[in-house]
């Protein structure tokens, strides 16, 4: 089952009330916002309301929050190769 | 009657003040006392790089907690070796040797994103306090963008693989600023609030820096598929 990765690009500010709407159906509060669907013609219809203010990717998994977390996280670039007793 | 034995076991529960030291060599006490310029912090429950990789010790079972999130460790382990051999660049293959030919060198190494652009023996006090590592810790900075001598850059795109060279850090300890204090005043209002605040910063010493010839770069991708 794949699922779709939309993300709010561009802000709902100052768009028709029907678009905000379709924005708050799909979940999308801030900018930069990433939600997970289901691939069905109904959530494709959402999105082509508002495919300009969108990113959409189809993926095969939907993450969770903090899998979203860790995927925006930097790497730490360092490890503990040796521990001094403690 | 019944409250006779209720008072009796409040008083057995009481601590008897005999039984404890006095007030200034209780361990929080103690701590004003001998207070030192340099802070060495040990977390509160001791840390090996063999205990973490396995399962939290079973005394954490006895605590009744329903929802129990998985210990994370603080400081990052020991990434697996890469197997896939380390891919050069037929001009960095070349003019790598001349590179690590120089005398000295210059690594900007990327810590949680950031940058610093250090040389080995340099003393770096990191933005932060590092939880989880001692004094005498030896870290292994494994991320870097760039690495030079005086003459050759390596760039990374955008960071360098991490066989090319090793970076060893060591903890030198934590350094604290001084006690910070801002006075938070809002307006036709007399009360004043004064916050506090005092950090602390973790002092590493870049102890190695190394660049791995060409034989070794490409053997330990080799042998490890």
């Amino acid at each position: 089952m794949s699922f779709f990765r939309i993300t709010l690009t561009r802000s709902g500010i100052g768009m028709p009330k029907r678009t905000q709407g379709v924005l708050k159906a799909l979940g999308l509060r801030h900018r930069m916002a990433t939600v997970f669907y289901p691939v069905t013609p109904e959530v494709a219809g959402q999105i082509m309301r508002v495919k300009e203010l969108v990113t959409v990717q189809e993926v095969d998994k939907a993450l969770t929050k903090e899998e979203l977390r860790a995927e925006r996280r930097p790497e730490a670039g360092f490890y503990l190769e040796t521990a001094a007793p403690r | 009657m019944l409250s006779r034995t209720i008072r009796r076991s409040i008083l057995d529960t009481r601590v008897p003040t005999s039984a404890l030291p006095p007030t200034f060599l209780l361990p929080n006490r103690a701590r004003y006392f001998n207070s030192t310029t340099q802070h060495v912090d040990t977390p509160p429950e001791s840390i090996y790089i063999s205990q973490l990789a396995t399962s939290p010790p079973a005394e954490a079972a006895e605590t009744v907690t329903p929802v129990r999130r998985p210990i994370r460790p603080k400081v990052p382990l020991p990434p697996a070796p890469i197997s896939e051999p380390v891919a050069l660049d037929a001009s960095v293959k070349e003019l790598l040797p001349l590179l690590a030919a120089q005398p000295s060198h210059y690594i900007s190494a990327h810590i949680h994103a950031k940058p610093y652009l250090v040389t080995a023996g340099d003393t770096v006090r990191l933005p932060f306090h590092m939880p989880g590592v001692v004094p005498g810790d030896v870290l292994r900075l494994n991320r870097a963008s760039s690495l030079g001598s005086r003459d050759y850059t390596l760039k990374g795109t955008p960071y360098l693989d991490e066989r090319i060279f090793e970076c060893r850090a060591r903890v030198m300890g934590t350094e604290a600023e001084p006690m910070r204090t801002k006075e938070k005043k809002k307006r036709r209002n007399r009360r004043i609030n004064t916050v506090k605040s005092k950090h602390k910063f973790t002092i590493l010493r870049i102890a190695e820096l190394k660049i791995n010839s060409l034989e070794d770069i490409e053997g330990s991708g080799t042998e490890s598929v």
